[in-house]
């Protein structure tokens, strides 16, 4: 304890960081061990996948043309949704897919 | 290499210490910034990781036929004129929709699958728990989790009544739940017999609703839906590949728009904590000179600004992060999952699979750290090339 004897809160901040690091990798521990998909769970799923050949997730579902891509283009995000959301790739906020151009075989 | 000087650390927690209000606001302001952001790369994250890791699952090319910009329903002979092409292993005519159940005001999505293709009950024992779908019946069906519970909900127990396009009813019986590990996939999903189906949407035996064509050849999907596309100009034909560019394009969107939110809050904090900083008070003025007058060099007040600015951004950063986990996968991301889940009334759990993505977590980190510790050092260092006479007086 002598050693720091001029600075006494240097070691207990190294100690406060060091637990919230211990708490972190943990909790990524624990969600990646109980939380992740776990090989039976994706078999079921690409299983359900390959039954009904819908690809989209039931997240959003109030509205056709978001459940189910294959009913709109590639561009459009909503197809006929109402506001006229994106169409184009001119007016992504973020930027449209690079891979758009990409083919297959590259 | 210097040797981290622990008393310029010391004297950066005492700073931080003698300033206890203002050092915790900045820190919890920037923590729930962090915290926001990286809620939302981790909701988008496990949606994309879900969906890719089904993707494969899917047809490499469905043929759906256009007429006046809308889809239409396409001839069933259509398969025969597309399993000619060379490389084609299977052409399958497919019947599905969605019924929009009027009491609920949600939209079920209904498929049909043949009465006697065998490969379906092996994959249906997976993931239905004790199938008893017999194809000979044409009454029966299999439903995901949210349909069953819609249904419950409006007293539909052991049936479901159908309305056909002409008014009449068609009774079908609920024969089995699809498993909840799959709920994100199939939480609105009615599986039934194509015969069904038909009945149902009112599609005729020589019609369906398209064509999913099977490729033996991976390499050769492109030329395969280039000559279905020759062969039928008023088709458009999707490739797996384009479905996986507009599920990038939605998330893309999406995370987009948080982007732009979180970099205009985050240039906003930083224009506060700059003026904060930059209009240093004349007692924290003077401090930078007495430090200065009994010898301490400019480098040194820039190494303790510092690590001032460091331990508040780093514990607000791993504070974020941490809250980030507990909020989006123990929590289910409350409010938040409004914004990915729309207004359906047919709510999944939302329970999604975890994501260890270094990219998001480095990303954060780089937007957020530097950025806090440039804010504090860029003004201290004004004042820290002064003369110290000059700043003390």
């Amino acid at each position: 304890m002598n050693e720091n004897r001029y600075t006494p809160k240097t070691p207990k901040l190294i100690l406060f960081v060091g637990i919230i690091m211990l708490v972190f990798v943990l909790e990524a521990y624990y969600l990646s061990m109980y939380k992740s998909d776990s090989k039976e769970m994706l078999v079921k799923k690409k299983n359900f996948v390959a039954l009904v050949g819908l690809g989209d997730l039931a997240i959003s579902t109030e509205a056709t043309y978001i459940r189910h891509r294959s009913l709109s283009n590639v561009f459009s995000i909503y197809k006929d949704d109402g506001s006229l959301r994106e169409y184009f790739p001119s007016t992504f906020t973020y930027s449209h897919s690079h891979i758009i151009n990409r083919l297959d075989n590259e | 290499m210097n040797k981290i000087n622990f008393y310029l650390i010391e004297y950066a927690i005492n700073s931080i210490l003698r300033q206890k209000y203002k050092s915790f606001f900045i820190t919890t302001v920037l923590t729930l910034l962090i915290f926001l952001l990286t809620s939302v790369f981790f909701i988008t994250n496990s949606i994309k990781s879900e969906l890719n890791s089904t993707v494969d699952a899917l047809p490499q090319i469905i043929v759906q036929k256009i007429k006046a910009g809308r889809h239409y329903d396409i001839d069933v002979s259509s398969s025969d004129a597309i399993l000619e092409i060379t490389g084609v292993v299977d052409a399958t005519a497919r019947v599905w929709g969605y019924y929009y159940f009027e009491n609920a005001g949600v939209n079920f999505s209904v498929v049909g699958i043949d009465e006697f293709e065998e490969q379906y009950k092996k994959s249906l024992s997976i993931i239905v728990d004790n199938a008893k779908l017999d194809f000979n019946d044409n009454a029966s069906m299999l439903v995901g989790s949210g349909v069953k519970k819609t249904m419950l909900k409006n007293y539909y127990k052991e049936y479901f009544n159908f309305i056909k396009p002409n008014g009449e009813l068609k009774k079908i019986y609920l024969k089995g739940v699809f498993d909840g590990d799959t709920q994100l996939e199939s939480n609105d999903m009615i599986v039934m017999t194509k015969a069904s189906a038909r009945e149902i949407f009112d599609i005729d035996e020589s019609k369906a609703t398209d064509i999913v064509v099977k490729v033996s050849n991976l390499d050769e999907v492109v030329t395969v839906a280039s000559k279905i596309k020759l062969l039928f100009p008023d088709a458009r034909v999707i490739t797996k590949n384009d479905l996986k560019i507009s599920y990038q394009n939605i998330f893309d969107y999406k995370s987009g728009i948080f982007l732009a939110l979180f970099i205009i809050s985050l240039f906003t904090f930083f224009i506060i904590i700059y003026d904060k900083a930059s209009g240093l008070s004349s007692e924290e003025k003077r401090e930078i000179g007495i430090l200065k007058a009994i010898g301490w060099r400019v480098d040194d007040v820039l190494k303790e600004k510092f690590y001032e600015g460091f331990i508040i951004s780093f514990i607000a950063y791993l504070f974020g992060v941490i809250l980030a986990f507990l909020f989006v996968y123990i929590l289910q991301a409350p409010l938040l999952q409004n914004i990915f889940t729309g207004y359906s009334q047919l709510k999944t759990s939302f329970e999604l699979p975890f994501i260890f993505d270094t990219q998001t977590l480095f990303l954060v980190f780089f937007l957020s750290v530097p950025i806090y510790i440039s804010a504090t050092i860029i003004p201290s260092w004004k004042i820290a090339t002064l003369d110290a006479d000059e700043v003390v007086r």
